[in-house]
């Protein structure tokens, strides 16, 4: 941070700079392909007023989505097939994107036609199912109905002299050879209704044919399989006798309504069974073609499957190529394009050996230039980070992103944050299951890492190195508050209290006294259970908030002064910092002062008392509240000093930044000519300030706002830090709740059952309540301490993060 | 153990812990200033926490009242 070391990593921004690369044409796709693969440059959209469909690359873009499309078509086809695409797909040699359209066009084609054939197949496999089911059903009515007819055939001809033969056919068309206008000319039709819909069927036939049909229904007992809708329906099969051409096209309108499928059936007995072998004969064959016809879309599909994985890669890379391309803008000679681009300085030599390699295996005649911009932009903010500080980086970027090389509160953040976390949620039995639980994300990193998560577990996953961090210091914090599951143990060495007689009588009404020297680690375990133990720990906790809380707070100004000192800014460090710490430490460092020195002395003195009259009369004798000697005259210089540290704050900083622009803009009463360089669009971005105009006013009223927020944010802010006592009280308040009336009740009864039961709502109460409620609260206010009380020492949050063009997070993207 | 005794405790275990992770792990020195930072941060916390409540029990003003039925 100062000249002794090097630069801290993490602390500020990586030197970021502008650069521009002229690429020419033929080299362009694998140029920006090697620098998708380094993954280090960001580039600038320099067509952003054109439309998607005026950029040079649209064409381009327009195949890569056919293909994408083609490719969820096959992964869809997979799915219903259930093939699931090898993850690790062979790799060939790098697959060439247009012979990759081609075969994709073809395979979608081939698999369309196997789709559409195996469709028509099917369906007429169901429909001689069903001619099946008919002629078996008709076929059985048939034969009944004429041995029946026989049977009374020849009842009739005993009684009377029958000319007829008894191989009469009961029904036939207009084909008998008897007297032609005696025959009632009936004819009919067979098929199959659905179940549901027959009773309306036969009502409407009925009504529609004024009751002149003859309806025959019989239950198909299992249920088919319907050609159209390929669904399991269950059916009826019908046979309906009608006389008259009217009425048969009533019949087959009414059929077609109902949906009900006709089949014909021829009434020879002789030819019925040859009907139906052949029917037989047709389904096995259908059969075995359909069946072949699954085997050759399962062989394709997968085939399909193998390459899927690389296809899909390839394409999105494809994709992610041509939109970067439609960011670069295409020179006046067409022979080059030109990109700009965000890129770290640490890079540059990456960069160049990308861009040298991609013009080398593309055989161009010229290699692309790179050249460093000089800009008064704002650069974006980089951090290099690994997998243990990119989660504490991320709840800092949730709040704002550091502006350009200021101060990064990440790095203290990864200690305080767990911290804080820790002081509110202290106890070691809880902080050991918190270690457990994270300890299982821990070991299996690896495996987790490439495995798609749900939601929830996907944040704990990625916040797993915050919760470890926030269950050490729960273990510590929790050793320190002498709580396990808040039982108190002594382990660090005897209690410094007894009773005072041997009989312990005055143990219930004045209580105990101190006999050994404090005790050495925590909080003593005399205290649990006790009547005075809430007003001890309450005011230990009340007072360990405020020192914690104002030690972070200097934290703070300190950043600020190291801020100011980086950017050279003098006026900050002496008319801003200086009377800050000024202002704070003269209250609230006084107030910590005090707190410290009445515990190390034992003083009898009311701080409230002190701190309240300090301001009210602050020249009246302190009396029976005097902590140290010359306790007055401190106390009047201090508050001297914070009164004249207020004005200190607001009014020399705007004179004096008045005095710099004056200073700065004093020969600049012209303003320049616009040169013009080779890239014309690019001028425009660069000089987006020009002349500033410094309004005095808005000045005044920033800084006497700023003023304002730090004097009241003082007393505020102090008094924030007082959730780390509030949340630490009730957390352990809960868990003695629980550990008393639920364990300890159960246990009492000297019940197996009831302690078994009370053991299961225990652990459910200590689960649901203190490890996941708890831990979310403390969670949450730790975090709000630091965004709110820590960064408005210092931070100001207002620049945008860096988002190199890179293959790797497209891939995590189109999931 | 008396407090100035136990505050030399914390510094040592910090001394003897940024030793170890520059010996052990040596990565260059912007990220071993990181380390340090981190460590010195960490320690400075937990002996804060820790002078906090020793100091605060040194001259208690209140002493245990035990509940009836103890």
């Amino acid at each position: 941070m100062g000249g002794c070391c090097p630069p801290m990593d993490l602390m500020r921004s990586e030197p970021m700079q502008l650069v521009q690369l002229i690429i020419p044409i033929e080299s362009a796709h694998l140029t920006v392909s090697y620098l998708g693969d380094l993954g280090l440059l960001q580039f600038k959209d320099l067509n952003a007023d054109k439309s998607p469909f005026q950029r040079t690359y649209a064409a381009q873009i327009k195949k890569c989505a056919e293909m994408a499309r083609k490719l969820r078509f096959f992964k869809e086809q997979m799915n219903k097939a259930g093939i699931t695409p090898s993850i690790k797909s062979i790799s060939r040699a790098d697959t060439n994107v247009d012979d990759l359209e081609i075969k994709l066009g073809e395979l979608e084609a081939e698999l369309v036609e196997i789709n559409a054939n195996g469709e028509k197949l099917q369906r007429a496999y169901s429909e001689l199912m069903e001619s099946k089911i008919v002629l078996q059903k008709v076929g059985d009515f048939f034969h009944v109905a004429q041995s029946r007819a026989t049977a009374r055939q020849r009842e009739i001809e005993s009684e009377s002299t029958g000319e007829d033969s008894i191989d009469t056919p009961l029904l036939r068309d207009q084909e008998m050879a008897a007297d032609p206008s005696k025959q009632i000319k009936l004819g009919f039709l067979c098929g199959l209704v659905p179940r549901e819909k027959s009773m309306a069927f036969e009502r409407i036939l009925f009504r529609a044919t004024r009751g002149n049909v003859f309806l025959k229904q019989t239950e198909v007992e299992e249920p088919v399989v319907d050609p159209a809708s390929r669904e399991k329906v269950e059916k009826n099969v019908f046979l309906v006798f009608y006389s008259g051409e009217r009425a048969k096209n009533k019949i087959l309108k009414i059929c077609d309504a109902f949906a009900a499928n006709r089949y014909s059936f021829n009434e020879d007995l002789g030819k019925q069974s040859q009907v139906i072998s052949e029917v037989q004969r047709s389904l096995t064959e259908l059969k075995t073609t359909i069946d072949a016809g699954l085997v050759h879309r399962g062989n394709l599909l997968q085939t399909i499957g193998e390459q899927f994985e690389q296809w899909n890669q390839l394409v999105r890379k494809e994709k992610a190529i041509y939109h970067t391309l439609n960011m670069l803008s295409l020179d006046v000679t067409k022979k080059c394009l030109v990109s700009e681009g965000w890129c770290p300085v640490f890079a540059t030599k990456q960069i160049q050996d990308a861009l040298q390699r991609a013009a080398f295996d593309s055989n161009a005649q010229v290699g692309a230039i790179i050249q460093v911009l000089q800009t008064k932009e704002m650069p974006p903010t980089y951090f290099q980070t690994n997998k243990f500080t990119s989660a504490f980086q991320e709840i800092v970027d949730a709040y704002g992103v550091a502006k350009y090389q200021e101060a990064n509160p990440g790095v203290y953040t990864i200690v305080t944050f767990p911290f804080l976390f820790a002081v509110m949620f202290g106890d070691w039995g809880h902080g050991i299951c918190l270690l457990l639980a994270t300890l299982v994300f821990l070991v299996r990193e690896k495996k987790l890492s490439g495995q798609k998560l749900g939601d929830i577990t996907e944040m704990i996953f990625g916040g797993r190195y915050v919760i470890l961090m926030m269950a050490l210091f729960s273990i510590y914090t929790g050793l320190i508050y002498n709580e396990f599951f808040s039982v108190p143990f002594e382990l660090f060495g005897p209690s410094a209290y007894a009773c005072r007689d041997l009989d312990c009588k005055d143990a219930t009404t004045v209580g105990l006294i101190k006999v050994r020297d404090a005790y050495p680690f925590g909080v003593d375990p005399v205290w649990h259970g006790t009547r005075t133990e809430l007003p001890f720990l309450n005011s230990l906790k009340m007072k360990m908030s405020i020192l914690l809380g104002v030690a972070q707070m200097n934290l703070g100004i300190i950043l600020s002064y190291f801020n100011a000192k980086f950017f050279k800014n003098g006026v900050n460090i002496w008319f801003q910092f200086i009377p800050q710490m000024i202002f704070l430490n003269s209250l609230f460092g006084y107030l910590s002062l005090l707190i410290i020195v009445k515990w190390a002395t034992g003083s009898q003195a009311d701080l409230y008392h002190v701190m309240i009259y300090m301001f009210l009369s602050p020249t009246e004798d302190l009396g029976e509240n005097r902590l140290f000697p010359g306790q007055d005259k401190l106390q009047l210089v201090l508050l001297l000093l914070a009164l004249v540290s207020v004005p200190w704050m607001l009014l020399p900083k705007p004179f004096l930044l008045k005095k710099q622009h004056e200073e700065r803009h004093q020969g600049h009463s012209y303003t320049q000519l616009e040169t013009t360089e080779e890239s014309f669009q690019v001028e425009q971005s660069h000089d987006s300030h020009g002349h500033e105009e410094f309004q005095f006013s808005e000045v005044f009223v920033h800084q006497l706002i700023h003023t304002i927020e730090f004097v009241l944010g003082a007393v505020s802010n102090t008094a924030s830090y007082l959730r780390l006592w509030a949340l630490s009280l009730a957390h352990s308040e809960l868990s003695s709740v629980f550990y008393e009336k639920v364990l300890m009740l159960a246990w009492g009864f000297n019940n197996l059952i009831i302690l078994i039961v009370g053991i299961i709502v225990f652990i459910a109460a200590t689960v649901g309540v203190l490890l996941v409620m708890e831990t979310l609260s403390a969670f949450l206010h730790a975090l709000r301490l630091h965004w709110v009380e820590f960064q408005n020492k210092f931070y100001e949050g207002d620049g945008y993060k860096f988002f190199p063009f890179s293959f790797v997070v497209i891939g995590d993207e189109d999931e | 153990m008396g407090f100035l005794v136990t505050t030399l405790i914390f510094v040592v275990v910090g001394v003897v812990a940024s030793l170890c992770a520059r010996i052990c792990c040596d990565v260059g020195p912007s990220t071993n200033l990181l380390r340090l930072t981190l460590i010195v941060t960490a320690i400075s916390c937990c002996w804060m926490m820790w002078a906090i409540v020793y100091l605060a029990q040194m001259k208690p003003l209140i002493v245990p009242i035990l509940s009836e039925g103890e």
